[in-house]
């Protein structure tokens, strides 16, 4: 709270301060002009003001607009966002909030980006290279500032700048059934890759319940384990620092040859659904309540759904993904950036929207099941319960300044999807063996789609 | 109207193929012909739908030319290619029936109408309950004595196609049937008393009148269904995203552009597709003639 | 002999009739049962297993309610009559010119508007959807009519086989009485087109009232949503309620039935009195 205040003191002093240089004559001595969407445009170059926190100095009342919010919430987008509104308009009577849900986000924004007509409040495409960020969004402040208030900011970040906030920081693990691995006689949580399989093997011989659930017919849950790599690799460097140095980083010994070998194993044993092209999401998180389903690979934000999915809650846990490596990782993924549109028409409304959602909406911890990127916001109990059982929640570090991005560009030149679930399904149809492939036999198939991207892009 | 009558026949025609024409041809124009030039021209960059574009020339085919990758896709329309055949034959044979007299017949036009009706997320959804393991086709199956034939229908990789391949009948069936049935039903019915008159058989009266009636029909039906079979795409998209082999070349092109950022490169490959569909129309129109 | 032919016939007419309405039934009566299962019902039963209580009402209230179902239906209303009044006209003027005038280049219209259907338009979205925007209909209904009407081979097709059957020596005898080429148009042609003109309200109609595609991507502002785009609510990113969204299509469904069963007796009345009963 009290931070809030000095950042609200020291933007005040700011703008003191630059009014009595003169060094800035048209953008914050305007503000009392009611009409908050002009002269606003080229503020963010000669002033040192946080863009996003403009606003803060008009009167809630001078802040006016018909906001346009873009979700991919479909599911709650009249329900809880509505209250969201509601909640929103109260603070500020002259603005009006509307939604639209995008099923698909990052297929139906795209072609919008172009058209300068997406919304005035929306999310960081993933698509979008992250050096062409600056074409189409507002930016919010510089890196540094932002850094002591915010979490996952650096991600997206360009040229020290940051376009977007993470809605919420969400960590990936293995959600299991408590009372199933009791039945089984799995005494201790396993913590190594080895110590996991025989945990599944000994719920496959003693237990009617599937080992682990892949929901390969969904298969976006499949893109679910690369959120624990970082686990395997037991490090926070390897992911977008040590593996830019490696133009094969799918050999045997590194973090994702075995991360995925997991993945391979358990198919290949037959740990998992009989038949895994009738999957269905929806079903597994009743099943798994009434432990029919073992263990599945997925985010924390998966856990209160489980849990909430039938009479058995309490026996829906998340432990973190088994790996050989010395420290107990969770690392911490940024979900979607909410961002600004630069050719909104009401900037203000637009960032006092993103304030609101991020600070006082309470979407990160009860929609997302995961933690605040507001540095303000307190922990939950989950994570404070295993930080005592001695795992660590970490942050990546972010690539370095001269490498931003080309993860990403070399992941979507290459078509290995790294965040994608279409070569996992590969995987694991060459485990139960529907396609005539070895596990390295798909191990080299990434690793040279990914090398011939690599020589193209770093050259 | 508009006096149009005081004007001789020959003005009257000119004036009224122009202004006939001209919103069909403008609309045609626009979201059709442009949109396909756009995707020509974006074929020959590297545009990834966000950033400037970079002139390429014929980089992209090369690339997709020189991958095997990118053809292999197109034996999984061969199956969508045969069943349009069955799909077609069904739909003509019922069409035909329920042109005569038949009992309950609105009944079974609607029953056999219906599947289309649907939409395809609510179709994708209702196969997956029911190739299953223990869903409606196995049930009904033991019901019958035959779960010997019970495998998984889906997950077995050779089987996977001739199950999206059926879904696919079941759904676009009733679409050709009522075309047909409308077709047949513009046949006038002097024709078949006269027939009956001379003692033709149903078999002769669909082969002499019947089928040379609607001859542009079945040509119409044809094409659409064999560019639907070369560019199948909502059913395995919905139902598998095309996981285990079911990937159609649509499929694949959709998921590069927009999955992979590549829309330079997926913009060539459906202009590829394009051409091919062109092409077999083409034969397809060439072997069937065109009911002139 | 001749009687045993004709039952053996009539055996296999309607045994195969049987059967077809069985394939095409059977899918359709899960989803039907599906409609009035709880939610753990629905999990835990079968799919051919009927529902425990048939008063189950709930997941159709859902549906409507929460999916914001009369408003979509308000809206597929405007641009299913809207857009099939306008494919209706346009086919039928298309059709009326190419059967009727032979004049340079008419044998490639037709092909233009062939070729114009053999176009994936899940390939050429990215340039479509600049051309909507720039002609401001963007989150508009009429971004979704003019799509529609856009390109429609079938209806063209629909109405010249129909023409082929209006003898032209009813165009010559109106001709002769002095009416004007558009009177030949409005007050022969149109009227005598009504069966095919019912034809291609079914199909247009359901392509339209199925399609989520368009109005995902060109209307997504929540009052513009439609009945497919309504289904969608209850599937996102985080799981789909299923018996919701069975109670949804079926909800769908019923409008369209309705509409079927009320115009079929026009589709199936052939041209003449005469026609085969």
């Amino acid at each position: 709270m009290n931070k809030k205040l000095i950042t609200l003191l020291l933007s005040v002093l700011m703008v003191l301060f630059l009014a009595a240089c003169g060094s800035n004559d048209d953008s914050s001595a305007d503000t009392d002009d009611s009409n908050g969407t002009e002269g606003k445009t080229d503020e963010t170059t000669d002033s040192d003001l946080l863009p996003y926190e403009q606003w803060k100095e008009l009167d809630p009342e001078e802040i006016e607009g018909d906001l346009v919010v873009i979700t991919h919430r479909t599911d709650i987008v009249d329900s809880v966002y509505q209250d969201y509104k509601a909640e929103f308009e109260a603070m500020y009577p002259n603005v009006t909030v509307e939604f639209e849900a995008l099923a698909d986000y990052g297929g139906e924004i795209m072609p919008r980006i172009n058209t300068e007509d997406f919304g005035d409040v929306q999310y960081l495409p993933i698509q979008v290279p992250i050096q062409d960020i600056p074409n189409f969004f507002e930016p919010f402040g510089p890196i540094e500032e932002m850094n002591n208030r915010y979490l996952g900011v650096e991600e997206r970040a360009v040229n020290g700048t940051v376009y977007g906030i993470p809605i919420a920081l969400t960590y990936t693990g293995v959600i299991y059934n408590k009372a199933v691995f009791e039945e089984a006689g799995v005494e201790e949580l396993p913590t190594t890759q080895e110590e996991f399989l025989a945990a599944l093997q000994l719920v496959k011989d003693n237990t009617d319940a599937i080992p682990l659930y892949t929901n390969y017919a969904d298969a976006w849950p499949l893109a679910q384990w690369e959120g624990a790599v970082t686990s395997t690799a037991g490090s926070e460097d390897y992911y977008n620092v040590d593996i830019l140095d490696d133009p094969r980083p799918f050999d045997a010994g590194d973090p994702h040859y075995e991360h995925y070998k997991l993945m391979y194993e358990v198919a290949k044993r037959g740990l998992i659904e009989a038949d895994p092209l009738t999957t269905d999401w929806e079903s597994s998180k009743v099943m798994m309540n009434n432990g029919e389903i073992a263990t599945m690979v997925l985010g924390s934000w998966a856990l209160e759904q489980i849990q909430d999915a039938g009479p058995n809650g309490d026996d829906i846990a998340i432990m973190a993904f088994p790996s050989d490596a010395e420290r107990t990782l969770f690392s911490m993924g940024a979900d979607m950036n909410i961002s600004v549109s630069k050719f909104s028409d009401n900037k203000d409304a637009a960032f006092a929207w993103v304030d609101y959602f991020i600070h006082k909406s309470g979407y990160s911890v009860e929609q997302a099941g995961g933690i605040s990127a507001s540095v303000d916001v307190p922990r939950p109990d989950a994570l404070a319960e295993a930080e005592e059982a001695g795992a660590e929640f970490v942050m990546l570090t972010p690539s370095p300044e001269d490498k931003l991005g080309l993860l990403d560009e070399i992941d979507k030149e290459s078509e290995v999807g790294l965040w994608l679930e279409d070569e996992k399904q590969i995987l694991i149809e060459a485990a139960i063996g529907n396609r005539d492939m070895s596990f390295d036999d798909v191990m080299n198939r990434w690793n040279d789609a990914w090398e011939e991207a690599y020589n193209k892009i770093v050259e | 109207m508009f006096g149009l009558s005081r004007l001789s026949y020959e003005t009257q025609k000119k004036i009224i193929i122009v202004s006939f024409l001209v919103v069909p041809l403008g609309l045609l124009a626009l979201f059709a012909y442009l949109p396909v030039l756009n995707m020509i021209w974006y074929s020959f960059t590297d545009w990834n739908g966000y950033s400037a574009k970079e002139f390429l020339g014929f980089e992209n085919y090369k690339t997709i030319f020189t991958d095997p990758e990118y053809f292999r896709v197109f034996k999984v329309s061969l199956y969508y290619f045969f069943a349009t055949f069955i799909q077609l034959a069904i739909a003509l044979y019922f069409a035909t029936i329920l042109s005569f007299k038949v009992k309950f017949k609105n009944f079974f036009k609607g029953v056999l109408f219906f599947p289309y009706l649907l939409n395809g997320v609510a179709i994708g959804f209702m196969f997956l309950f029911f190739f299953r393991p223990d869903g409606t086709l196995d049930t009904v199956l033991t019901a019958i004595g035959l779960e010997g034939l019970i495998t998984q229908w889906l997950g077995n990789p050779n089987v996977i196609n001739y199950s999206l391949a059926g879904v696919s009948v079941w759904r676009y069936m009733g679409f050709n049937f009522i075309i047909f049935l409308g077709a047949i039903s513009s046949i006038s019915g002097e024709i078949y008393e006269a027939a009956e008159m001379d003692g033709a058989n149903r078999w002769q009266q669909f082969r002499y009148i019947i089928f040379p009636s609607i001859r542009i029909i079945i040509s119409l039906n044809l094409i659409l269904a064999i560019s639907g079979a070369l560019s199948a795409f909502e059913i395995p998209y919905i139902m598998t995203g095309g996981a285990n082999g079911s990937a159609t070349f649509v499929i694949q092109t959709v998921n590069t552009a927009f999955k992979y950022g590549k829309i330079g490169l997926g913009s060539a490959m459906a202009v590829l597709l394009l051409i091919i569909v062109v092409i077999v129309s083409s034969i397809q129109k060439k072997f069937f003639g065109e009911g002139e | 002999m001749m009687k045993l032919k004709r039952t053996l016939t009539s055996v296999g007419k309607y045994g195969s009739l049987l059967l077809g309405a069985f394939v095409a039934i059977i899918p359709i009566v899960a989803v039907f049962f599906a409609s009035f299962k709880t939610g753990t019902e629905y999990t835990t039963t079968g799919p051919l297993t009927p529902p425990s209580d048939w008063t189950n009402f709930d997941n159709y209230m859902r549906a409507f309610v929460d999916g914001n179902m009369l408003t979509g239906f308000k809206n597929t209303v405007i641009i299913l009559i809207i857009s099939v009044i306008g494919t209706t006209i346009i086919g039928s003027m298309v059709a009326f010119v190419l059967h009727r005038f032979k004049f340079k280049g008419s044998q490639y219209i037709l092909g233009a508007f062939l070729l114009a259907t053999l176009i994936p338009a899940v390939t050429t979205q990215v340039a479509t959807f600049q051309i909507v925007h720039t002609l401001g209909l963007f989150n508009t209904i009429w971004a979704a009519v003019i799509l529609y009407l856009g390109t429609d081979i079938i209806a063209v097709y629909i109405f010249l086989q129909f023409m082929d059957s209006i003898s032209v020596s009813l165009d010559e005898s109106a001709m002769l009485d002095g009416a004007s080429y558009f009177t030949i148009y409005r007050k022969i042609i149109l009227p005598l087109l009504k069966p095919a003109v019912v034809t291609v309200f079914i199909i247009k109609g359901v392509n339209i009232y199925n399609d989520f595609y368009t109005p995902f991507l060109y209307m997504p502002k929540s009052s513009l949503q439609v009945i497919s785009t309504a289904l969608f609510k209850f599937q996102g990113p985080f799981g789909a309620q299923w018996e919701v969204i069975t109670a949804g299509v079926m909800i769908a469904i019923i409008p369209t039935l309705i509409a079927f069963i009320f115009l079929q007796k026009y589709i199936y009345n052939g041209l003449t009195s005469g026609s085969v009963k």
